[in-house]
C-alpha cells in the first residue's frame, strides 16, 4: 500500500529557502501519490522552480503521479512563466487536485 | 761494494723524485679537486639564490593574480568572500619583493632591481585603481577601468617575465662557469698525464664528487624547471577562469542594422550576493533577420556565471544550425541537460526587417511585451518550460506579425518580481512602458528601466533588451510602413484583448494518468 503524500509549502519562496524546498521536496520512500500543497504560496524564484522541477521529473521516472495546488494568481502567473502547466496538472481547488490523484493512483 | 751502495743511491734519488713528483701531483690533484668543488658550491648557491628569487618572483604573481581574481569575483558576484584572497595578497606582495631585490643583488643581475621596481610600482597603481572596488564601489565607468587595469597588470607581467629571463641567463652562466673550471683543470692535467698515476686516484674522486654535485645541481635546476612550468600551468589556468568570467560579463556590442534598432541595459542586483546569470544577446542573420536571446540563470555567483557562459554559448552555436526558433531551445535543452547545468530560462527569436516579423520561443520565461504605434503595449504569449532540467521542454515557435515603428522589449525576471508580487510588477511595467515616448527615446530599455526602478533599487538583477523596426525614412517607404500599419490594424482583432494576456489566468489542465 503505497500512500498520498501531501508537500505543503508557504509564504514567499526564494534562494534563502531553497534547502527547505530541497528537503520538502525529496524523491524518497515508497509514495503512491505527491500533492504539492503551494495554496498560500505568493512567490517562488527561478531556484524553487528548478527544485520543483528536478522532483517532477524524478517523480515522473517513477511512475508517481503528481498535482500541483495554486491558491494565489501571483504563484499562478509564475507558473504560467515556468511552462509547469504543460507538463504538471495544475490545480486551484484542492478537492480537484485530490480527485484527479486518487484517480490516478489506481 | 761501492758499485753496490751507488746502484742503492740511484733507486733512491729517483724513489725520492717520484715521491716528491707523487706530492706535487697528490697536492695538486687535491687542490684541482678542491677548485672544482669551491666551483661546484658556488654554483649550487647560485642556483639555491635563483630558486629563491623565482619562488619570490612567483610569490609576487600568485600575489597579483589572488588581488585580481578577488576583485573580479567580487565584481563579478558581489560576494564578499571572493575578496579574502585579495586581502590575504596585500601584504605578501611586498614581502616578496622585498627578498626577490635582496636576491638579485646577490646574483648581481643588472637589469633586475629596475624590473623589481616596475613591477612593485605597477601593482601598487593597480591597487589604487581597484581599492575603490574592494571598498564596495562599484567603478563608475567598468571599461576605463578595466582598459587602465589590464594596461598595468600586462606591464606587471612583462616586467615578471623579463626577470625570469634575467634568472635564467644567470643560471646559464654560472653553469658555464663550472664547465671552463672543468676544462681548464683537465687541460692541466693534461700535459702531466705521465705523472698522474697515483693523482689521478684522488683526482678521479674529486671529479666524481664535482660529477655528482653537478648531477646534483642539474637535478635541482631540472626539478626547478618542472617546479616553473607547475606554477605557470596553474597560473594559466587561474587566469582563464578569471578572464572567461570576466569575458561572461563583458556584453558584447548590439548589431546595427540599417532597419532594425536595438538597445539593451544590464543592472546588476545592489545587493550582495544576489547579482545573478542574467544576459541578452543580438545577432545578425541572413536573410535581414537579427537573432535576439535573453536569458536567466537561476542562482547567483560564479555558478550562476559559469551557467550563463555555458547557455549563452550553447544558444549562439545552436542559432547557427536551426533557424527555427523552437528547434534552437530544444537542441540547447539537450545540451544542457548533457552538462547538468543550472537551469535557464530565456526567449530565442528573431526579427524579420523585411516583413516586419517577430518569430520567437519562450522557455520559461516571463513574456516579451510588443509597443506598438497607437496601442498600448501588450504581453506576448509564452510556454515552454525552462532549460536544462526535463528532456521535453515542450517548446513552441510564435509569430507575430507587427508593423514599422514596433518595438519587442525582453526582460528578465527581475523587472516584474522586485516587488515579489508578479501581478504587481507587471501592472508596473506595462505602465513605465506605456510612459515611453517611443518615437523619441533613442535608448528605450534604459527608458524603461528609470521608469520601473524610479527611485527604488532592485533586490535582483535586470536585463532589458529591446529590438524595434525603424519607422520608414523615404517618403516611399513611409507609404508603405503605412499600408503595414493599416493591414495591421484591419488583422487585429480586438483592440481590448491586447493586454489580455497580462491578466493572471490560472489554466487548469486535468489530465487523466494512465
Amino acid at each position: 500500500m503505497s500512500d498520498l503524500r501531501v508537500i505543503a509549502l508557504h509564504g514567499e519562496l526564494d534562494i534563502a529557502r531553497r534547502d527547505e524546498a530541497r528537503f520538502a521536496l525529496r524523491a524518497d520512500g515508497d509514495v503512491g501519490a505527491v500533492l504539492l500543497d503551494f495554496a498560500d504560496v505568493t512567490y517562488a524564484d527561478s531556484t524553487i522552480l528548478s527544485t520543483l522541477l528536478v522532483f517532477t521529473r524524478e517523480m515522473g521516472i517513477r511512475g508517481v503521479p503528481v498535482a500541483i495546488l495554486v491558491g494565489t494568481p501571483q504563484l499562478a502567473r509564475i507558473v504560467q512563466y515556468a511552462g509547469l502547466s504543460d507538463i504538471l496538472p495544475v490545480f486551484n481547488e484542492r478537492s480537484d487536485a485530490l480527485t484527479h490523484l486518487s484517480e490516478g493512483r489506481r | 761494494m761501492k758499485v753496490g751502495s751507488s746502484a742503492r743511491d740511484g733507486p733512491s734519488g729517483s724513489l725520492i723524485v717520484t715521491a716528491l713528483t707523487l706530492v706535487v701531483l697528490i697536492a695538486s690533484a687535491l687542490s684541482a679537486g678542491l677548485y672544482l668543488r669551491t666551483r661546484v658550491v658556488s654554483l649550487l648557491h647560485v642556483s639555491e639564490t635563483i630558486r629563491s628569487a623565482r619562488s619570490s618572483a612567483f610569490g609576487m604573481l600568485r600575489g597579483q593574480l589572488d588581488e585580481e581574481t578577488g576583485i573580479r569575483g567580487f565584481v563579478a558576484s558581489g560576494n564578499r568572500e571572493y575578496l579574502e584572497p585579495y586581502y590575504a595578497a596585500l601584504p605578501m606582495v611586498p614581502a616578496d619583493a622585498s627578498n626577490l631585490r635582496k636576491r638579485i643583488a646577490e646574483l648581481g643581475i643588472p637589469e633586475g632591481p629596475a624590473l623589481v621596481d616596475r613591477a612593485s610600482a605597477l601593482n601598487r597603481a593597480w591597487l589604487a585603481l581597484a581599492a575603490g572596488t574592494a571598498e564596495g564601489k562599484r567603478p563608475a565607468d567598468g571599461g576605463v577601468l578595466q582598459a587602465r587595469a589590464k594596461t598595468m597588470v600586462d606591464g606587471f607581467r612583462a616586467a615578471m617575465a623579463n626577470l625570469d629571463t634575467a634568472l635564467d641567463r644567470r643560471y646559464v652562466a654560472a653553469d658555464a662557469d663550472l664547465y671552463a673550471a672543468i676544462e681548464r683543470t683537465g687541460l692541466l692535467f693534461g700535459g702531466l698525464i705521465l705523472l698522474v698515476a697515483a693523482g689521478t686516484i684522488l683526482f678521479g674522486t674529486s671529479q666524481n664528487r664535482a660529477a655528482r654535485a653537478l648531477e646534483a645541481s642539474r637535478a635541482l635546476s631540472e626539478e626547478q624547471r618542472r617546479e616553473a612550468m607547475r606554477l605557470r600551468i596553474a597560473y594559466e589556468t587561474e587566469k582563464h577562469i578569471a578572464d572567461t568570467l570576466q569575458d561572461g560579463f563583458a556584453q558584447r556590442p548590439l548589431p546595427t542594422h540599417p532597419s532594425l534598432r536595438f538597445s539593451a541595459m544590464y543592472v546588476p542586483a545592489e545587493e550582495e550576493n544576489k547579482v545573478g546569470g542574467d544576459w541578452y544577446d543580438a545577432l545578425e542573420l541572413p536573410g535581414d533577420r537579427v537573432l535576439f536571446v535573453i536569458g536567466d540563470v537561476a542562482g547567483h555567483g560564479i555558478e550562476a556565471a559559469v551557467g550563463m557562459n555555458r547557455a549563452r554559448q550553447a544558444l549562439m552555436s545552436s542559432a547557427l544550425v536551426d533557424t527555427d526558433p523552437a528547434d534552437i531551445l530544444t537542441r540547447v535543452n539537450a545540451e544542457l541537460l548533457r552538462n547538468s547545468a543550472p537551469m535557464v530560462t530565456g526567449v530565442v527569436g528573431y526579427a524579420d526587417a523585411q516583413t516586419y516579423e517577430f518569430v520567437y520561443a519562450s522557455a520559461g520565461h516571463p513574456p516579451p511585451i510588443l509597443i506598438e504605434p497607437g496601442r498600448a503595449p501588450r504581453m506576448l504569449e509564452i510556454g515552454g518550460v525552462p532549460l536544462g532540467v526535463v528532456p521535453s521542454g515542450a517548446f513552441r515557435t510564435r509569430r507575430v506579425q507587427s508593423v514599422p515603428g514596433a518595438i519587442l522589449v525582453l526582460y528578465t525576471d527581475g523587472a516584474v518580481e522586485h516587488s515579489r508580487d508578479v501581478i504587481e510588477g507587471e501592472r508596473t511595467l506595462l505602465a513605465a512602458i506605456g510612459s515611453i515616448d517611443t518615437d523619441r527615446a533613442t535608448e528605450p530599455a534604459a527608458a524603461i528601466h528609470r521608469a520601473v526602478f524610479a527611485g527604488r533599487t532592485a533586490g535582483d538583477d535586470v536585463a532589458i533588451l529591446t529590438v524595434g523596426f525603424s519607422v520608414a525614412p523615404s517618403t516611399g517607404m513611409r507609404v508603405s510602413a503605412d499600408r503595414a500599419n493599416a493591414e495591421f490594424a484591419a488583422r487585429s482583432a480586438s483592440p481590448q484583448g491586447a493586454i489580455e494576456s497580462a491578466q493572471p489566468s490560472l489554466r487548469i489542465i486535468r489530465r487523466k494518468a494512465s
